[in-house]
């Protein structure tokens, strides 16, 4: 069994070293990548989005259709956990489809039931609670700033959304993930999730009319562009942070 | 880095990406393969990344403190994005994982192919 | 190259993703709002599609510049003749959806309802944005899309064997989209850009070689892939036999087709810059194709398990499209295009049928459900439509482009392979013929299928509109035909062989 996975390991592994040797070296200045597409962005990319990060000039403006997407990606993540059953009871009298197959049934309890089962989880040392309560405040402000500061600084929405998440799970696995799920109230949740979909698609929206085009961003017009983006990013951080958050406090066994 | 006229840096994500392939497929323990894909996406990313790095260069960010060359800022963003999908991969595959786990009490393939 | 309904471009891959995104909202006090919401935001989707389709057909072909950038600086969307194909399968859901209305109650508990909805509708979303796009990374962030709903779709039934095979299909799709995202970084490494058109301007430049070849053939085997062609086939029989009946008619439909679609975009784009030479690969795709159609209709006869049995005609099936496209010739690969359609229709009807009568008596063998046609006449009419259909007799839709592959088999003078395909048909042939004998001639052995009743409606018209379409478009089969014609006509040269 071993043999045969070296074998395919193998036989994947000889194409692709062929593919890869034989690309133009990638740190010459006259490589493809640094004389194609990217060569205008380079130049003209903080006149024309007002970005002085062109990464993120590249993530919001030239290339905002794929973030939109990304984000939608991130999205699908949450909806696939939340529509696959949680927990393991049997439900008492089974479905006809489940009756030809094996004998322990599928359904699952009520979300919350489930979360009423889980306490803090695991036991958590005195020092370690004390440590993650204090930091959470400072963690934080790291992300606010980095949110903020994404187009001058590396940054951004998503960087900020993992250490937004960071702190709601960490605050998880030390208070319990009741306790977590609290802070974010149950009618304001659908819409947090989706929020940075949502901000793409009103972006895409406000574009549409400024520009005439689809998620377009007025070039001449920089705080208009500055507080398209801005809100793009705090879509991001908002809905991403929320939905990483979600997608832990989910998974119980 | 050239390396008997090979690009090592290259030629190192490859055999990352093998290390990371033969873990999804021989392992039995089904968080390890999943670990396994994960190795395998990082392999990729650092692939996209080495490729828009450029000699002597900084990055993409046109503020005081850098100067030409830079850095190309697409495939930055293409690994930011790429980074945002393994994620959420990672995450369905989880949840399947622990959906498995809650039915037939383990994760070991060796095991559930046992199962009636 | 923005105006009329280009316009309507993207916006008619974010209705329906807007539309997911707003599902829990608006299902939030009563969950089972979710559906008919899911089958209004399609709805609209339609209604932009047809304006798609309708320029399309007036004006030919057009593209549209996200953001405004001018292209290849931005991300652009195009609108070709197999991009037609996003209208079909809209209408396809629409048809889809209401039949899982009732089907669910007996599949999950209300309150997943939604989630699953959103699913649907971002499968949908990933679907059409995957053909409409003209640049690479844009069509690896949407397979991603309609792979990760898909996998999540497989196990929404909750049993520990759906989390298995939906895992399954997972590792082995994950892969799969690596090597999609592994093949744009070597394609972009080389050219410095990633739009479709600029690509393949570049690409002429470049010339061919080692790493040109490389970046196709993972595109290659990513698709193959996807699109569940011998040997990367195993997922497919579990993942669509275990899901739930609308979600078999949705990825044995229409997901699948997600790699034929991307494969022609490849072929687009190597043909235009024309530095490699695809005869062998053309020839490979052949054999793969022939294999296919044999191994699955000669699997799916061992199947007790009708779901497992369509299952398998999938693989076939999809074995005669990509021997169509392999045989490169106009007869087969306009054969093979109309066929990428007219087999979800079919697989839709059949996928549908079943799951109409698996419903009403919780039995899914065909030793257990003898008999069931005296219960369940429309159904089990439907279902022989389509079985028929999928046999390829007339004057029913399947007859229409198997007979074209046929030809074009024959054309392009590899008739061996012309004998292949009337072989996986006679294949084909027998277990659809060994179903509907046990379905109309022989007797029940269950009380429960004694007691059958005919589905509800909700549940029935979706089946019998599909049925219908399945003698229409047997009818009026050269329409599609004659539709995607200028299409392949515009491939061909470069397909050569």
């Amino acid at each position: 069994m071993k043999a045969w996975s070296l074998l395919l390991v193998l036989l994947v592994a000889l194409p692709l070293v062929v593919g890869v040797v034989n690309l133009p070296t990638h740190d010459a200045p006259d490589a493809p990548i640094h004389t194609g597409v990217g060569v205008r962005y380079l130049e003209r990319g903080v006149e024309e989005t007002g970005n002085k990060n062109l990464v993120t000039a590249v993530l919001l403006n030239y290339r905002g259709f794929d973030t939109f997407f990304e984000v939608i990606v991130i999205f699908t993540a949450l909806a696939a956990v939340l529509a696959l059953p949680r927990g393991s009871a049997a439900r008492p009298g089974g479905f006809p489809e489940e009756a030809a197959h094996e004998a322990d049934g599928a359904g699952g309890r009520p979300a919350e039931a489930a979360r009423e089962a889980n306490g803090a989880g695991v036991p958590v040392s005195p020092v370690v609670s004390y440590v993650v309560r204090l930091m959470a405040p400072f963690m934080a402000m790291f992300a606010l700033a980095m949110l903020f500061r994404g187009h001058v600084t590396p940054g951004g929405g998503f960087q900020a959304a993992a250490v937004f998440a960071a702190i709601f799970i960490a605050l998880g696995l030390v208070l319990g993930p009741a306790r977590v799920a609290e802070l974010v109230p149950d009618d304001w949740r659908p819409w947090l999730q989706g929020a940075a979909p949502l901000a793409f698609a009103l972006i895409a929206a406000i574009g549409w009319r400024l520009t005439g085009a689809f998620l377009g961003f007025p070039t001449d017009d920089h705080t208009a562009q500055e507080a398209m983006g801005l809100f793009l990013e705090v879509g991001i951080a908002l809905g991403g942070g929320v939905i990483l958050a979600r997608l832990f406090l989910e998974m119980e066994t | 880095m050239l390396l008997f006229g090979l690009d090592l840096d290259y030629v190192l994500v490859i055999v990352l990406f093998c290390v990371g392939l033969y873990m999804l497929v021989s392992k039995s323990n089904l968080l390890k393969k999943l670990l396994g894909l994960n190795v395998m996406e990082t392999a990729v990313f650092a692939f996209i990344v080495t490729s828009g790095m450029i000699e002597g260069g900084d990055p993409p960010i046109l503020v005081a403190g850098t100067a030409a060359p830079y850095a190309s800022p697409i495939p930055q963003a293409m690994v930011l994005t790429g980074i945002v999908v393994a994620v959420s991969v990672t995450a369905v595959a989880l949840a399947l994982i622990v959906q498995i786990h809650a039915h037939f009490g383990t994760i070991e393939v060796d095991e559930l192919k046992e199962l009636p | 190259m923005n105006g009329g309904w280009a316009e309507a471009l993207p916006w008619t891959i974010v209705v329906p993703m807007v539309g997911a995104v707003l599902t829990p909202v608006v299902a939030a006090r009563r969950p089972r709002w979710a559906g008919a919401w899911a089958w209004a935001v399609l709805l609209a989707a339609s209604l932009l599609a047809s304006g798609l389709v309708y320029r399309l057909a007036t004006d030919g072909p057009f593209a549209y510049d996200v953001g405004g950038w001018a292209q290849p600086y931005g991300i652009e969307l195009r609108f070709d003749h197999f991009s037609a194909w996003v209208l079909p399968l809209l209408l396809l859901f629409v048809v889809i959806v209401p039949f899982s209305w009732r089907y669910l109650d007996h599949v999950m508990p209300d309150e997943r309802r939604p989630a699953f909805y959103a699913l649907l509708l971002l499968n949908a979303g990933g679907m059409i944005g995957f053909c409409v796009t003209g640049d690479f990374f844009n069509l690896f962030v949407f397979t991603e899309v309609v792979s990760l709903s898909s996998y999540a779709l497989v196990a929404v039934g909750g049993r520990g064997l759906a989390a298995f095979a939906a895992l399954k299909y997972l590792f082995i799709g994950a892969v799969s989209s690596l090597l999609m995202l592994f093949a744009t970084a070597q394609l972009f490494a080389l050219t410095g850009s990633l739009n479709m058109a600029d690509v393949a301007g570049r690409l002429a430049e470049v010339g061919g070689g080692p790493a040109v070849m490389v970046a196709f053939a993972a595109y290659a085997v990513s698709f193959m892939v996807k699109t569940a062609m011998f040997p990367v086939h195993v997922w497919l029989p579990d993942a669509h036999a275990i899901a739930p009946s609308p979600v078999s008619a949705v990825l044995s439909g229409m997901v699948v087709k997600i790699g034929i679609v991307g494969m022609l975009r490849v072929y687009q784009v190597f043909f235009a810059a024309d530095v490699l030479e695809l005869g062998a690969f053309n020839q490979t795709l052949v054999w793969l194709g022939a294999i296919s159609i044999v191994m699955g209709a000669f699997f799916a006869i061992f199947q007790d398990d009708i779901k497992l049995m369509l299952a398998y005609s999938t693989i076939s099936n999809i074995g005669y499209i990509v021997l169509g496209l392999g045989l490169a010739s106009p007869y087969a690969v306009i054969g093979a295009s109309v066929h990428v359609f007219n087999h979800a229709l079919i697989k839709a009807t059949l996928f549908l049928a079943a799951g109409a009568i698996i419903h009403q008596t919780g039995l899914r063998t065909l030793s257990d459900l003898r008999g069931i046609a005296r219960r369940m006449p429309q159904t089990s009419a439907a279902m022989a439509v389509g079985a028929v259909s999928i046999v390829g007799l007339p004057p029913t839709a399947g007859f229409v482009c198997k007979w074209y592959i046929a030809l074009g088999a024959f054309e392009s003078g590899q008739a061996p392979f012309g004998f292949a395909l009337v072989f996986g048909a006679l294949f084909i042939f027998v277990y659809y013929v060994r179903m509907l004998n046990a379905f109309y001639f022989q007797e029940p052995v269950h009380d429960v299928v004694l007691e059958a009743e005919e589905a509800p409606w909700s549940m029935r018209a979706p089946v019998v509109v599909l049925a219908t379409l399945c003698l229409v478009l047997g009818v009026l089969g050269g329409i599609p035909l004659a539709f995607v014609e200028p299409a392949v006509l515009d491939l061909l040269p470069f397909w050569g062989n």
